[in-house]
């Protein structure tokens, strides 16, 4: 029973835990904090759970935030609470970076696209940029209770959903099954087959013979053997040929037949789950109630009267007493200079590198280092849930190895509403970047003529309304998110981090949360620490 | 084995105009939605490839930046095969007023081995990422 005291003394999280931590370091310093933090196993989460707490109020001191996203306004909401004067430039006529959702009206063109109108019915939406928060990222979390922010549980894995791969090898090509046939026969087999070479005394070198029999028990209980001759031979929780029911019709149902193993093997299907989730692939996240941009939203509720919207960055120098930011309004065309203390910069480096700096040689080739993820989204509004209707799907993601699609993921809320709104692919790298060569028209077809195969007679029919994005084609995005090579990570991300003269760079590029929200706030909330300790100096 | 075919019908007979329609046909489905069909890019996001010094220069340097991707650039290892990078590879050097000389699969296959490159394989696994 560890932390007993602990556990019934303060709640597992929330503002009581955070008010004692407070507590924890006034009272003993950082040393006691983490002492406390071990206790509770806290220091497993490598994320952090709360803002920097810096102390001091600061007069007269202005820093320039480039790029209202989420690192932005992050930064611009703690120091304006601490007295900072924050100037928030944003390019866009609306704050939120990638965290956009489209909904009925929302105009949008890609670089070298056609524009686009979202025309999905009201309460229809897409989240365009981050769509799911796992239930670690506790920063992103951290916001959402702070602003109330509704959350809803978004279904990252659903045993239910469909597996159809129409280029595997064998018996099971264009085979539409579930993830849990899959799931239980491969496990039951290989279970069984482990089960039969520890009896038959075949591993009796590696293993002593209590151990053995331990062993033997775990797998007859995790693949569902018999106990009798430890084999396997399907399981309920992979279905049934008819469910079971009422009284003697369908009565207890008739058991379905499991998959050949052999075919099961030569699919490959069996690499569609691990033995755990990845740490940032959680089956339990969370989603804000109707989009995304509600984070957003919460933000520029509290910072919007700070950010100058429409106002595009030309050139940012770094001097030795200040910071001097050229902007120019793209509504008027006039430039203007704005002058700092400290800059701020959650540009993404896609972009960056491509705006005239006084950076040294050293930065700028650090600048070019990452590499920016193509990824090309679709939402497709359905006239029917048939997904729920017909095929009993909650949420979750149907995968398949279509090119260019990679997963079809149904909608984690307004259950059995009347319609509802699903990804209809969701691409990265070289599949993206042919995905975003075809014209919105040639996108909503390839999609449908994809999903129609996994749901014959539904898909098609059910389609009302079309909204896709190819982030690499994005301005001012330029990419998905920021990835890095070993070498990359090693050589250039720590110059990066440690910025250059008066000048920090925030933003999900400068995390190991890559691409994810609690990498923007994260980075953020460590940058406006070393701001605040350099200023307040 | 589909790309050694392929790779050795267009040594034994195929015709100079045939590969450049071919990696316009690749161009076209890969390439286009940022370097655009008239190879001019857009200012401030994706370079130019007509008249590009680096297009027109040393082909194994061109091979290994499609092959391994730069900056916003994916990898184009795992999703085009040799041939057809060839191909592209050809027409980017040879399109729009471009004068240099093409590729051959055969130049592809060797910067592929030189660089340590992905083969063309379809992924055990969907990607799940974000």
């Amino acid at each position: 029973m560890p932390n007993q005291l602990n556990d019934s003394l303060f709640a597992p999280s929330g503002p009581s835990r955070r008010h004692f931590l407070a507590k924890a370091m006034a009272v003993g310093g950082s040393g006691l904090l983490l002492a406390n933090m071990k206790a509770w196993g806290m220091d497993l989460a490598s994320t952090r759970d709360a803002p920097p707490a810096m102390q001091g109020r600061v007069k007269g001191k202005t820093v320039v935030i480039l790029g209202a996203g989420l690192a932005g306004m992050t930064a611009a909401y703690e120091m304006s609470k601490l007295g900072y004067t924050c100037k928030l430039i944003e390019a866009r006529a609306f704050a939120g970076g990638r965290c956009q959702t489209a909904r009925r009206g929302k105009q949008f063109e890609e670089l070298g696209g056609e524009a686009q109108l979202c025309e999905f019915d009201k309460g229809q939406y897409i989240n365009m940029g981050p769509w799911r928060i796992p239930f670690n990222h506790r920063s992103t979390l951290h916001y959402t209770s702070e602003f109330g922010v509704p959350l809803e549980l978004f279904n990252n894995d659903n045993d239910a959903a469909y597996v159809y791969n129409d280029n595997a090898k064998g018996a099971l090509a264009g085979r539409r099954l579930r993830m849990f046939e899959i799931k239980a026969d491969m496990r039951g087999y290989v279970d069984e087959l482990l089960a039969k070479s520890l009896k038959g005394g075949l591993m009796d070198q590696q293993i002593t013979a209590d151990d053995k029999t331990l062993l033997i028990d775990y797998l007859v209980s995790e693949g569902y053997l018999s106990k009798k001759d430890l084999s396997y031979r399907g399981t309920d929780g992979r279905g049934f040929k008819v469910n079971p029911g009422a009284g003697m019709s369908p009565g207890p149902g008739v058991p379905s037949d499991p998959l050949a193993f052999s075919d099961l093997l030569q699919s490959k299907l069996g690499h569609i789950y691990k033995s755990v989730h990845e740490f940032k692939q959680q089956a339990t996240m969370l989603q804000p109630v109707g989009g995304m941009d509600q984070i957003a939203k919460g933000f520029e509720k509290r910072v919007g009267k700070m950010i100058r919207y429409n106002t595009e960055v030309t050139s940012l120098r770094n001097l030795p007493d200040k910071v001097e930011v050229q902007v120019k309004d793209l509504r008027t065309g006039v430039a203007s200079v704005i002058s700092a203390d400290f800059c701020l910069c959650t540009i993404p480096l896609s972009v960056l590198r491509q705006v005239d700096t006084d950076f040294s040689d050293k930065f700028k080739t650090a600048l070019q280092a990452a590499a920016y993820a193509p990824v090309a989204k679709i939402g497709l509004q359905m006239g029917r849930r048939f997904w729920e209707e017909d095929d009993g799907i909650y949420g979750g993601h149907v995968y398949t190895d279509t090119k260019g699609i990679n997963l079809i993921s149904l909608p984690s809320g307004n259950w059995q509403g009347k319609k509802g709104t699903l990804l209809g692919f969701y691409t990265f790298g070289a599949d993206a970047a042919a995905m975003s060569a075809r014209s919105n028209r040639e996108r909503i077809e390839y999609a449908l003529a994809a999903g129609e195969k996994i749901f014959p007679g539904q898909y098609r029919s059910a389609f009302e309304s079309a909204f896709s994005v190819a982030w690499h084609r994005v301005k001012y995005n330029l990419g998905g998110w920021a990835t890095w090579s070993e070498e990359a990570r090693a050589k250039a991300y720590p110059v990066l981090v440690e910025g250059e003269g008066r000048t920090l760079l925030a933003g999900e590029h400068m995390s190991y949360l890559g691409g994810w929200q609690a990498g923007a706030i994260e980075s953020s909330w460590q940058q406006i620490e070393r701001i605040h300790q350099r200023l307040s100096a | 084995m589909k790309r050694w075919i392929v790779a050795a019908m267009l040594g034994l007979g195929a015709q100079a105009g045939a590969q450049t329609l071919d990696g316009k046909a690749v161009f076209a489905a890969n390439c286009a939605a940022c370097h655009q069909a008239t190879g001019a890019g857009i200012p401030g996001a994706f370079p130019a490839l007509k008249g590009n010094r680096f297009v027109q220069g040393d082909p194994d340097a061109v091979i290994t930046t499609v092959l391994m991707g730069r900056g916003g650039m994916p990898t184009f290892a795992e999703s085009i095969d040799d041939a057809q990078l060839a191909q592209v590879i050809s027409y980017i050097r040879q399109g729009w007023g471009n004068q240099a000389e093409p590729v051959s699969p055969q130049a592809v296959q060797a910067v592929r081995h030189k660089v340590n490159a992905s083969e063309v394989l379809r992924p055990d696994a969907p990607a799940n990422a974000h």
